[in-house]
């Protein structure tokens, strides 16, 4: 298996677009490092191979789908108050166009 | 010979109430930041909830394109961080699309053309964002509005074949109520990707693509620019890059933006917030059956109806118009009447009050009553004509009234009515001579002439048959 470490999830970030600090990469790092050894106590049990690997926990499927109907929207206060900069209710950010 | 080689991928915003996986309201033109709600926004916690009205939409399209339609839906998460998707993601359906194998016939003036559809899926919008020169402003009103994305083959040879091929798929979108298909507004966006191939050859260039075209033409200046630029690149042995280029309406040309090895890897997998959901056979086949008309049937219907090609493809040039002959003729008036109508002083009308169909004031049960009137002879088209100006004015009038108005001091009497056309016909001795000569002009000169002495006054439907009694008589 592919070994995550620091520079392999510097790469990743930066293909997605975001950075971490130091702290935050070596916390991940950690956290890989558990999940992959969790996984080689998977792989070590006989015939895993042959089982193709699922999304979801049970292969299940629902009819469910949503009326379309409005419903729960938010004021336009509430949905600004988390924003930094607002003008004219709009979202101000740095320009992000070249 | 060179040719160019085109595959288009077209978005189009579908007009549900709601977006596709929140029920926050869709509403192009509301005030900014007013139609969002937490999920919409990328709240810790939040879940995604799939839109009926959105997934019924793509069935009717994708049995408008002959798709077989995947009765199990599944989406898939493209993960992105940028500014325009608060999630850092987009939920799409990018291994398992609802529709797949299509296919779309159009005429263009080198012949038919049958171009073969590779997907179409299901995804959600971004929110709007306004460049300024020193910031960006983000509206999320528009983030997780309902889309379809629909993707050709490589099929495409010509810049008229393109744009043909994006105005049916506006007109079954538009014609089905899926979307309003309006470029100018959004609604429908295209991306174009473009090669150059020897006439013949199985070997594909090079691919360029040019991304959120906004309108026909700016797709049709693309593709002609790009034809002439990959060619002369050809030509001089200069390379063609792969690469995302973006037109500039300025100088009508493409400019270069990010090659292939900038390419963004959007690490798809499958959406674990959304367990597949089974489309039942009913649920798909009810979705398909009661779908609207396509300009298609319409056409062959009007058609089949006695309209001739011209007046055919007028009506189907616009989705409102033709809804509101249909619901013109569903009175049981006749559709070349109708077609004359509508065409004639119903669109005058609406030039001259520069006004949209669906703004017109009068109903097609009003259009049809005059019609109706008109069919049984209870007044003429000069008629028809005056009472639409007076009900324009003033639509509170009654159109019966108006008619029984021009029926006072009409010639009732058959006897009355003969010793008219006799006498028409004693000063006309030349103009039998003519009919029976076989010169059907005659009988309208004839006819005009007993109007005259009438002033009017006369059924016409009568007036003609009695002329026409009298005219074998002598």
């Amino acid at each position: 298996m592919k070994e995550v470490n620091i520079d392999v999830l510097k790469n990743v970030a930066n293909s997605l677009m975001f950075d971490m600090s130091e702290d935050e990469y070596r916390l991940l790092e950690g956290e890989f490092n558990t999940i992959i050894k969790q996984m080689e106590l998977i792989h070590n049990i006989k015939g895993v191979n042959e089982i193709s690997p699922m999304t979801f926990p049970y292969e299940v499927t629902t009819s469910t789908l949503r009326e379309d109907e409005p419903s729960d929207v938010i004021s336009t206060e509430d949905a600004l108050k988390n924003a930094k900069d607002v003008i004219e209710n709009q979202i101000r950010i740095p320009r992000v166009l070249k | 010979m060179l040719e160019p080689v085109i595959g288009l991928e077209i978005h189009i915003e579908m007009k549900t109430k709601s977006k596709m996986f929140s029920s926050a309201p869709v509403n192009y033109g509301d005030e900014t930041n007013t139609n969002v709600t937490v999920y919409d926004l990328g709240f810790p916690g939040v879940l995604p909830t799939v839109n009926k009205g959105a997934v019924i939409n793509a069935i009717r399209v994708c049995h408008a394109l002959h798709m077989e339609i995947d009765p199990v839906l599944r989406f898939d998460r493209k993960n992105y961080f940028y500014s325009d998707l608060p999630k850092g993601y987009q939920i799409t359906q990018y291994y398992k699309p609802i529709g797949r194998n299509g296919y779309l016939t159009f005429n263009t003036s080198t012949g038919e053309h049958k171009i073969e559809i590779e997907r179409l899926h299901i995804e959600e919008d971004t929110a709007k964002q306004l460049h300024s020169y020193d910031c960006t402003l983000i509206d999320y009103n528009r983030c997780g509005t309902p889309l379809i994305e629909i993707v050709s083959k490589p099929q495409i040879h010509s810049s008229e074949e393109a744009m043909k091929y994006i105005d049916e798929i506006r007109s079954i979108v538009s014609f089905l109520d899926v979307s309003d298909g309006k470029m100018e507004e959004g609604s429908l966006r295209c991306d174009v990707n473009i090669s150059i191939h020897e006439v013949g050859s199985e070997k594909l260039g090079t691919k360029v693509e040019i991304k959120n075209l906004n309108s026909i033409m700016n797709v049709q200046k693309v593709l002609d620019y790009e034809f002439e630029r990959q060619s002369k690149c050809l030509e001089t042995g200069e390379p063609i890059i792969q690469e995302t280029r973006r037109f500039d309406e300025t100088s009508r040309t493409t400019q270069a933006m990010r090659n292939k090895t900038d390419a963004v890897d959007y690490k798809y997998y499958p959406e674990a917030n959304i367990i597949p959901i089974s489309l039942d056979q009913a649920f798909i086949d009810d979705a398909i059956k009661t779908s609207n008309e396509l300009a298609s049937s319409k056409l062959k219907r009007y058609l089949q109806c006695g309209l001739s090609e011209y007046d055919a493809n007028i009506l189907i040039s616009d989705k409102d118009l033709s809804n509101y002959f249909d619901n013109i003729v569903k009175n049981g008036v006749s559709y070349k009447l109708s077609a004359n109508w509508l065409i004639g002083d119903v669109s005058a009308a609406l030039n001259k009050f520069d006004i949209p169909i669906s703004q017109f004031p009068l109903t097609p049960a009003q259009i049809a009553e005059i019609i109706s009137l008109i069919e049984k002879g209870e007044i003429n088209n000069k008629q028809g004509r005056e009472i639409f100006a007076k009900i324009l004015e003033n639509n509170t009038l009654s159109i019966s009234e108006l008619a029984s108005e021009f029926n006072k001091g009409m010639i009732s009497s058959s006897d009355d009515l003969l010793k008219i056309i006799e006498e028409v016909l004693d000063e006309n001795e030349q103009s039998i001579i003519d009919y029976k000569a076989g010169r059907d002009k005659a009988l309208g000169y004839l006819m005009g002439q007993v109007m005259k002495k009438t002033g009017g006054k006369v059924n016409p439907k009568d007036t003609n048959s009695l002329l026409l009694e009298e005219l074998k008589r002598r």
